[in-house]
């Protein structure tokens, strides 16, 4: 209950930074055009392409959504009242993770399309099978950039320390999305690749169970 | 004889000991068996795979500290010996960086490859420099606290960087070494050599954090 107040919060500082919102899709949007435009027009393997671009751009906004989200609740003083609260650590990370989640999954939504048309690839029939792989990927970026974040809550350049902590750690889930996307659009089916959904599964777990054991650690030193 | 005068000479022994094996190991090295194929660039294995084994304990060390620090009342002594052997294994893992391209030109004919194992201890080394750049921008408050919860998280680069031969296919890096008796016998002399090596290093190390906590807090060091 306390996780689904917390992702209420959240999502209503987020819907009333609306100007942020715009900026990071923008911001998503021109990675992937400037990608396009790097790999293009003649593409060797649009689907290879494709994927790492889409991938590569949801990544690297992600970052900012982050961190913005802490930075938003430090401004209206939200994260303080939370603790006085004496909400359960995890709950409170449960809702900022599931809180970044569907940021990053809006993020998704947006930037596959665009994917596809750039590099003209995709279908509508692998659609439901690349949302899997999406929810598979963002739940890993989720929990372990809501971790992360945390960690540099407060901190100088926390945009610098937080990318240099979250790509390298994420680099099996980077990995394994983009595998798992391109097989989709040049095969249409994940047979060839399919170890990467356990990869994934295992990168998601362990940033999960980390944070149950650590985000009370990380909240108290944040205090 | 004072407890100071006690730790001056096991800093010496234990600095002597590691000079004496390191320059032992060294010596036996150069006149270990010759590789048929590779010729004199082979003997980088002798420095490359004992930094990587004392890379990989320091690290060890390292989570370790950091579980002990986190679950017995933060005790900052804990948290000393985790940063001290981070710094430590940081400079293995420069050595084994460094060393490993060398090997790499002669064996594989390139400086550099995408192979798991290459890249995974590459993306530790970056990982575990974050472990520094973060704990230098915490404030002084909570900088143990974040260092540990650091110090357990990224030891998961540790064991990725450990199975990488064993997980991905296309290693080139292989899962056992194969080598006359000879060669054996030697490597292992140096594996031996590089962890008191990197004991010494560690306890000058932490002697230096616990002079900074003194100075810092005012407490008695010792």
């Amino acid at each position: 209950m306390t996780a689904l107040r917390v992702l209420a919060k959240d999502l209503k500082l987020h819907a009333r930074d609306a100007r942020f919102l715009a900026t990071l899709s923008l911001f998503s949007l021109s990675l992937v055009l400037i990608l396009s435009v790097a790999f293009g027009p003649l593409f060797r393997d649009p689907a290879r392409e494709a994927s790492a671009t889409l991938w590569a751009a949801l990544f690297f906004a992600g970052v900012l959504g982050l961190t913005r989200a802490l930075d938003l609740e430090s401004e209206s003083g939200g994260g303080e009242a939370l603790r006085l609260t004496g909400a359960d650590p995890f709950s409170v990370y449960a809702g900022k993770a599931m809180a970044n989640l569907l940021l990053m999954g809006a993020l998704w939504v947006l930037l596959l399309p665009c994917a596809s048309v750039f590099f003209d690839i995709g279908s509508l029939r692998v659609f439901p099978a690349l949302a899997g792989v999406a929810v598979l990927a963002l739940i890993g970026y989720a929990a372990w950039g809501t971790l992360f974040a945390a960690l540099a809550r407060g901190l100088k350049a926390r945009e610098l320390l937080l990318s240099i902590l979250l790509f390298p750690t994420l680099l099996p889930l980077w990995i394994g999305a983009v595998k798992l996307t391109h097989s989709l659009w040049a095969e249409g089916s994940i047979d060839a690749v399919r170890d990467w959904v356990k990869v994934m599964v295992v990168v998601d777990v362990l940033g999960i169970a980390l944070a149950a054991w650590l985000y009370e650690t990380i909240q108290e030193a944040g205090e | 004889m004072s407890g100071e005068g006690w730790a001056a000479k096991i800093r010496a022994i234990s600095w002597a000991l590691a000079a004496l094996l390191v320059a032992g190991s060294l010596w036996m090295a150069a006149h270990a068996p010759l590789e048929v194929q590779m010729g004199i660039v082979q003997k980088i294995i002798y420095i490359h795979v004992p930094s990587a084994t004392a890379a990989i304990t320091a690290f060890f060390v390292t989570f370790m500290a950091s579980i002990v620090y986190l679950v017995s009342g933060r005790n900052w002594r804990w948290d000393a010996i985790a940063v001290s052997s981070c710094e430590v294994g940081m400079v293995f893992s420069a050595i084994v960086l460094v060393t490993g391209p060398l090997w790499a030109r002669s064996a594989w004919n390139t400086w550099w490859t995408w192979e798991p194992r290459l890249t995974s201890f590459l993306i530790m080394w970056i990982l575990y420099g974050g472990y520094f750049l973060i704990r230098s921008s915490v404030g002084s408050g909570s900088r143990r606290d974040v260092s540990a919860v650091l110090g357990v998280i990224l030891f998961v680069s540790v064991i990725i960087t450990y199975m990488s031969v064993t997980w991905w296919r296309g290693s080139l890096h292989p899962k056992s070494v194969t080598m006359v008796p000879e060669m054996r016998g030697v490597l292992s002399i140096s594996i031996i050599a590089w962890l008191v090596f990197y004991a010494a290093a560690f306890q000058e190390r932490f002697r230096l954090e616990t002079l900074r906590h003194a100075a810092e807090s005012g407490e008695d060091a010792r």
